[in-house]
């Protein structure tokens, strides 16, 4: 409560200030109103709170710049947050609350797959346009739905940038064998690869799958080992990562390529490999390195400075924060461009919408997922991360190939 | 005798009130029609008081299908989610991927729960106590995890993780029509347990949770009263499921076998009163708006001093594990036992519930 009153009096402060001392910037709007059911307690609360970040980190300067242009007038805006539980029947009531009660004009995604998928539904029998940035599943976008836009690169695009980047090196490598968890999720990531393996010529020697969240996957790694692939790939989650390249480094699998879809990226895996860590490559969806030339909002760099200043204590931001933040951002420039608050006109704009911010390209399929934006591929060196593919955006080069284990 | 006049009032005025929120939730949506607006009628209902509403309704069938196993026949089954997940695919499965017409493939839903319900009633139901209630638990787990991973020619059978999308139903006033097919089906569930508290079969099952042998002596049997009365819940339950699949549109392990509706369903027909036709159907309604209202989903919303706003989820579970322990440990015949003229509601009746409920 005292947090609300403290922002409604500094919309109110920012808002005052706008108005007086520029009187030719234009009248105060009606204000925005965006909703979002998150999982702030449950069991996807650490994820929710990223995402909840990412979102209050545009509200913060969209609101400092007065709010929303819309036809040369300042539309101030509130996000209005419900916690689902992590409960994705409960996520649905919410949602029909902020559109039928809050008067929600837009939508913000929920976290998680089945929450996306139930609130897309939602969003399209009312016709409310609903910007996504925490559901890479592609099932929510083959149901010729017109009014939920993903952010993300789709899951089949998880690793391919490591096949792309891999197709540049030299010598250049041929063989994979894909090691992956059952969850929808890490098997749209896998069928990614074998898709698009044969197209970069190379070739997927195994494939292997597991139960999700399994970490005893000594027998999985043998059967790796016995195909001796020049890449090995995991798509599934962070434990698992590291189950894999201890055991990789027990049977002495010596990749020139090992990279996970998911786990490297977190400070976790370091922590709990040390040396080993290095060399890994993996895909994320944004790294705090890309180099990205934005058209409107923050440079990367001020992105970074901004999100540090607002929470001290968390480091650098993550991709869900980056990605959460810029569903924001589509909504925004789509809102811009509709000159209108009508759902339908800003369901247009964003459909048309084509933009390169501090996150990447933002630009929609007629599905409604932005496949435009390349997934970014990072390399664990000496203990650091760093981006290292598409060179365009790369901080450092790759170290490769990855030296044996016995010789590191 | 001074007690009865008084007890007989409010039992007056308690159906009464229970007639107008019946008479009221039944046709207040009518005013949605368009041929009642275009005649200037107030909309009574909007998009959310029809999701809640439909809500609500399929808890009352849950709970009052957990009735007739729970509480008549007194046989503790805490996996009947596993019919709800089983209605809900047999829907999903039958419109995605056999393009079936909804209203063709929803009486299926209750035939196959039903089936499924006889063929593991037939080993579950001959252990009894805390070994029925975990088995059954265990039941419920297990049919989720299959759903999602069973495969066949490594493809998925059943959507697997993904899911299951359904198309959206196209028919004029979509709310109104599930709204309507889910209190059907809470209807029916109510008028059967109605039926079969008055019949042969009904004395049959009470007698079996009163004393198995006994019933078995004087010529129940007690196999098939106990596997029908299993199979009769899990089809009720079955009906929720289907009607659920295609309102929801989206269906997956997550939200078709939620392990929650399992404690969910048995606390409704234990606050409402278990073995009573309208007790479960009562508590449902009653505890389904509590939790909503907890959870802030309501239009009107509760303002506490020196609790911040997102606290309130976590107060709401507190205070909802709070107010069961006391209806469970006070009052162990339900809430309804008060409306019925049986009990008035006094510190001696909560003394000799603590008594009966004191081990």
């Amino acid at each position: 409560m005292k947090t609300r009153i403290l922002t409604l009096l500094a919309v109110a402060g920012v808002v005052a200030l706008a108005c007086g001392s520029s009187s030719n910037q234009g009248a105060t709007g009606s204000t925005i109103v965006l909703g979002a059911p998150l999982g702030l307690t449950g069991s996807l609360t650490k994820e929710s709170a990223l995402t909840k970040q990412g979102y209050d980190l545009w509200l913060d300067w969209i609101n400092k710049q007065g709010g929303i242009n819309v036809n040369g007038t300042k539309h101030p805006v509130t996000i209005k947050y419900y916690d689902d539980t992590s409960n994705a029947n409960q996520s649905a009531v919410l949602m029909q609350k902020l559109i039928t009660e809050d008067k929600a004009n837009f939508l913000l995604g929920p976290y998680g797959s089945a929450s996306t998928a139930t609130d897309a539904a939602i969003a399209e029998q009312n016709q409310i346009p609903m910007v996504e940035a925490n559901g890479a599943a592609q099932s929510i976008f083959n149901q010729g739905y017109k009014y939920t836009f993903g952010v993300l690169s789709p899951a089949n695009k998880y690793l391919q940038g490591v096949l792309d980047m891999a197709a540049t090196l030299n010598p250049k490598p041929t063989t994979i064998a894909m090691l992956s968890a059952d969850d929808n999720f890490s098997l749209e990531v896998a069928q990614g690869i074998i898709d698009y393996a044969p197209t970069k010529g190379m070739q997927v020697v195994l494939y292997k799958k597991y139960k999700n969240g399994a970490t005893a996957l000594t027998a999985e790694v043998q059967a790796a080992k016995a195909a001796n692939p020049d890449i090995l790939l995991n798509s599934g989650h962070l434990a698992e990562a590291i189950a894999i390249n201890k055991a990789a480094k027990e049977q002495k699998l010596n990749a020139k390529i090992f990279a996970y879809s998911v786990g490297p990226s977190t400070p976790d895996f370091i922590t709990s490999l040390g040396k080993d860590a290095d060399y890994v490559y993996d895909g994320s969806q944004w790294t705090p390195q890309v180099k990205y030339t934005a058209d409107f909002y923050l440079s990367v760099a001020d992105y970074v400075a901004a999100y540090k200043a607002k929470y001290p204590s968390e480091g650098a931001p993550d991709y869900h924060v980056a990605e959460s933040t810029a569903a924001c951002l589509a909504l925004q420039r789509a809102i811009e461009n509709a000159k209108s608050l009508d759902p339908k006109k800003v369901r247009d704009a964003l459909a048309a919408l084509d933009v390169t911010t501090f996150y990447g390209k933002i630009k929609f399929d007629s599905r409604g997922i932005n496949v435009y934006k390349p997934m970014v591929v990072e390399q664990i060196q000496n203990g650091q991360h760093h981006t290292v593919f598409p060179a365009d955006v790369a901080d450092k080069q790759a170290m490769y190939p990855t030296p044996g284990w016995d010789q590191r | 005798m001074i007690g009865m006049p008084a007890s007989r009032t409010w039992n007056r005025i308690f159906v009464a009130l229970a007639m107008a929120v019946i008479a009221y939730a039944v046709l207040a949506p009518l005013s949605s029609l368009d041929v009642l607006q275009s005649l200037g009628m107030p909309l009574l209902t909007d998009k959310l008081w029809f999701r809640l509403a439909t809500i609500t309704a399929m808890f009352v069938v849950m709970a009052s299908a957990w009735n007739i196993i729970g509480g008549l026949t007194g046989y503790a089954a805490f996996g009947n989610v596993a019919f709800f997940g089983i209605g809900a695919y047999t829907v999903g499965m039958l419109i995605t991927k056999a393009r079936w017409p909804f209203l063709l493939a929803l009486p299926l839903a209750p035939a196959a729960a039903a089936v499924f319900a006889v063929l593991i009633g037939l080993p579950l139901l001959r252990l009894r106590g805390h070994y029925f209630a975990v088995a059954s638990l265990g039941v419920g787990v297990a049919v989720g995890e299959l759903v999602q991973n069973v495969d066949f020619r490594g493809e998925p059978l059943f959507g697997g993780a993904s899911g299951l999308f359904l198309p959206i139903l196209a028919v004029p006033n979509r709310d109104l029509y599930f709204f309507y097919l889910m209190l059907a089906a809470a209807a029916v569930s109510i008028g059967v347990t109605w039926a079969v508290l008055r019949s042969r079969f009904g004395y049959g099952l009470i007698a079996i949770r009163e004393n198995e042998e006994a019933a078995a002596v004087i010529g129940v049997n007690t196999t098939a009263y106990k596997v029908a009365a299993f199979a009769l819940a899990a089809a009720l339950t079955g009906l929720a499921g289907g009607v659920f699949a295609q309102w929801n549109v989206f269906i997956d392990q997550e939200n078709s076998f939620p392990i929650g509706y399992n404690v969910e369903m048995i606390l409704m027909a234990l606050l409402g009163g278990t073995g009573t036709v309208f007790g479960p159907a009562a508590g449902a309604v009653v505890l389904q708006l509590l939790i909503q209202f907890l959870s802030g989903s309501l239009p009107i919303t509760l303002q506490i001093p020196f609790v911040p706003d997102d606290a309130m989820p976590v107060l709401a579970q507190v205070v909802l594990g709070v107010l069961l322990t006391l209806v469970v440990v006070f009052a162990p015949r339900g809430v309804i036992d008060f409306f019925g003229g049986r009990s008035a509601l006094s510190i001696a009746y909560l003394r000799r519930s603590l008594r009966e409920t004191s081990i």
